[in-house]
């Protein structure tokens, strides 16, 4: 009976895996392709050698890291808030950062447009105003992810206790923040700063219906035009995207281990 | 005026009284524990000195300064909690040195004084330590440590012992006597442990229902409880219903026995009063001129120093202590004995060392 069990889990795990895994070998095999009856990296020096791509991809790392920035900025100090002084609008509060899995980004766009692009706030006139807005849109499609994290890493601490502590030594809200709260975030702040990294990177609607030169619209705009092009922008940005995971696995089981022993 | 001075403090939580006309004076280098069950409001009267909750009314003075509405951060306390507390990011010598540099003082100042508390919670060693690579008895250690190296005004110490193991917490808790007594820092304690608040206080402060039920010393708190929570709560009693027989003279009369107690009573003849007696005040076996009473053995436990009897009296339960030696023989569960006590042994609820202080001292 159990053999019967292993060998089921088995046939789903390779199944599981195929069905991920041949799609990117698919990709991958047609990258290597550009040259007739060969493999090569054809396709990948042609990406690098557009001056197009390392522009969008700077201008989409820039934006990625500014959003983490802000996103940062506003949501650890709610999260802490939350926790410390307000624990019953924890439900609120959460519902309200699940809104953007609720709101498609185009409904988030064409609200960002309609309401920023006349009086009294005219934002899409300007491309510093307009990457506001990308910004701005940018820290609502990730908040879902940045706040989970932020919020279970600060579960995990004795926040009040702490607080406490800090303040019967002298010190005051943004001293306790800086000093006691982010440093025993870190694991935390980096699961949610790099799924933000991942998504920004990717992301394809905002900049594209704000018009701005990001990673996301180069990409797509290379799917229309090339054929083994988009196939190696793929395999890079999933790259980019594995790099991100292990990264957060990384520091992830760092951050346990202390907890653990805890 | 006092060192540390709480007048008339009241505390409500959305209409839940938690402290009630709270009042109490701490010398200079006073250790004082406020004692007493959970949901008491010793916490909550322990959390308004610090500053984390503000009183509903009722004043705070520490060293002459109003810091009633003084908040937390600015109040020169030192906290000890329950959960230690430390900085989780922090090495031992970070956490002790955190109030130092929050305050803007210079790295040298710090490392001194850091070195210097070290030293005084005997972990000389264990500065690079993170908080995870220390037992609990050691972050506690490191936790007061922290507390007292900004060199408060007052030391807040919120059951600093409960999370220690039995033997570990009897050195903490020596430590923090030696500590306090070294430093002469003004400390308030809270605990629900009263071999704990007897053991380590100057002055012990029994709290119920948010409200103070007596404010003495450890030795008057057991010996001389003022109401009838204090002599429950604190230490093992026995209570006996008995008849006032004869005021003046102090005889009272209980299942057809006679007892002799300190008169003369107030109550007047005939009056129902409860007679208290300690379980070591009580001895097996008859006696010249002691009150006597015949009880049947139901348990023995023996407890290493004592050895504690109960014992069945008619209806009333009988606690009775015999302090261990080798060649004691210990009763049999089953047999009847004879108990017999002294008249000053004993005190009758209502008589007491408040109303009596003279006879109650000698």
């Amino acid at each position: 009976m159990p053999k019967r069990i292993n060998v089921f889990a088995w046939f789903i795990v390779i199944l599981g895996a195929l069905f991920f895994l041949l799609p990117i070998y698919g990709t991958l095999d047609f990258s290597l392709r550009a040259r007739k009856g060969e493999l090569s990296l054809l396709a990948y020096e042609r990406v690098f050698s557009d001056p197009l791509f390392l522009q969008a991809f700077f201008f989409s790392v820039q934006k990625a890291l500014l959003t983490i920035g802000f996103s940062l900025l506003l949501i650890v100090p709610t999260a802490y808030w939350v926790n410390w002084r307000l624990p019953r609008w924890r439900p609120v509060v959460e519902l309200v950062t699940l809104m953007p899995f609720v709101i498609p980004a185009v409904v988030l766009v064409f609200g960002l447009i309609r309401t920023f692009s006349r009086p009294p706030f005219v934002m899409t006139r300007s491309t510093f105003t307009t990457d506001i807005l990308l910004i701005a849109g940018y820290m609502v499609l990730t908040m879902p992810y940045v706040y989970r994290a932020v919020d279970t890493g600060l579960r995990a601490l004795d926040v009040r206790t702490l607080t406490e502590a800090a303040q019967s030594l002298g010190a005051n809200g943004p001293t306790i923040l800086w000093r006691v709260i982010f440093p025993n975030l870190r694991g935390a702040i980096l699961s949610g700063a790099l799924i933000t990294f991942a998504t920004v990177i990717g992301e394809l609607i905002l900049a594209s219906f704000l018009v701005r030169p990001a990673f996301g619209p180069y990409m797509e705009s290379m799917g229309q035009n090339k054929a083994y092009e988009p196939a190696a922008l793929g395999i890079l940005s999933y790259a980019l995207t594995w790099a991100s995971l292990a990264l957060i696995d990384v520091f992830a089981r760092g951050n346990k281990q202390v907890a653990s022993i805890r | 005026m006092a060192f540390l001075e709480l007048s008339h403090l009241h505390k409500s939580f959305n209409h839940a009284v938690a402290v009630q006309d709270f009042s109490l004076s701490v010398e200079r280098g006073e250790f004082v524990s406020l004692l007493g069950p959970s949901g008491c409001g010793k916490t909550t009267v322990l959390r308004m000195v610090a500053g984390f909750e503000t009183p509903t009314s009722g004043q705070i003075v520490i060293n002459g300064r109003e810091v009633t509405q003084v908040p937390p951060n600015q109040r020169h306390i030192g906290m000890v909690f329950q959960s230690y507390a430390l900085f989780p990011n922090l090495t031992a010598a970070g956490n002790i040195g955190f109030g130092l540099q929050v305050a803007g003082k210079p790295k040298t100042v710090i490392e001194a004084r850091v070195r210097e508390m070290l030293d005084l919670v005997r972990l000389p060693e264990f500065g690079t330590r993170y908080p995870y690579q220390l037992s609990g008895g050691q972050q506690q250690r490191v936790a007061l440590a922290r507390a007292l190296a900004p060199q408060p005004e007052v030391l807040l110490l919120d059951e600093p012992l409960s999370a220690l193991d039995a033997k570990v917490r009897a050195e903490v808790r020596d430590e923090i006597r030696r500590i306090q007594k070294q430093l002469g820092i003004t400390t308030l304690f809270v605990t629900h442990d009263q071999e704990e608040a007897m053991s380590i206080s100057d002055r012990v402060v029994v709290m119920s229902k948010g409200q103070i039920e007596q404010a003495a010393p450890p030795f008057e708190v057991y010996n001389y409880p003022r109401t009838a929570f204090v002599a429950s709560f604190v230490g093992t009693l026995n209570q006996l219903t008995c008849t006032v027989a004869n005021a003046a003279q102090g005889h009272l009369r209980h299942n057809g026995s006679t007892f002799l107690v300190p008169g003369p009573l107030r109550q007047a003849e005939g009056a129902q009063v409860v007679l208290m007696l300690r379980p070591e005040e009580l001895r097996l076996g008859k006696a010249e001129g002691l009150n006597q009473l015949t009880g049947t053995v139901q348990s023995v436990s023996f407890l290493g120093a004592v050895v504690r009897v109960k014992l069945l009296h008619g209806l009333s339960p009988i606690t009775l202590d015999l302090f261990n030696e080798r060649n004691l023989k210990l009763p049999e569960v089953g047999q009847a004995y004879i108990i017999s006590f002294p008249p000053h042994a004993c005190w009758i609820m209502g008589e007491n060392a408040e109303d009596h202080p003279a006879d109650a001292h000698h």
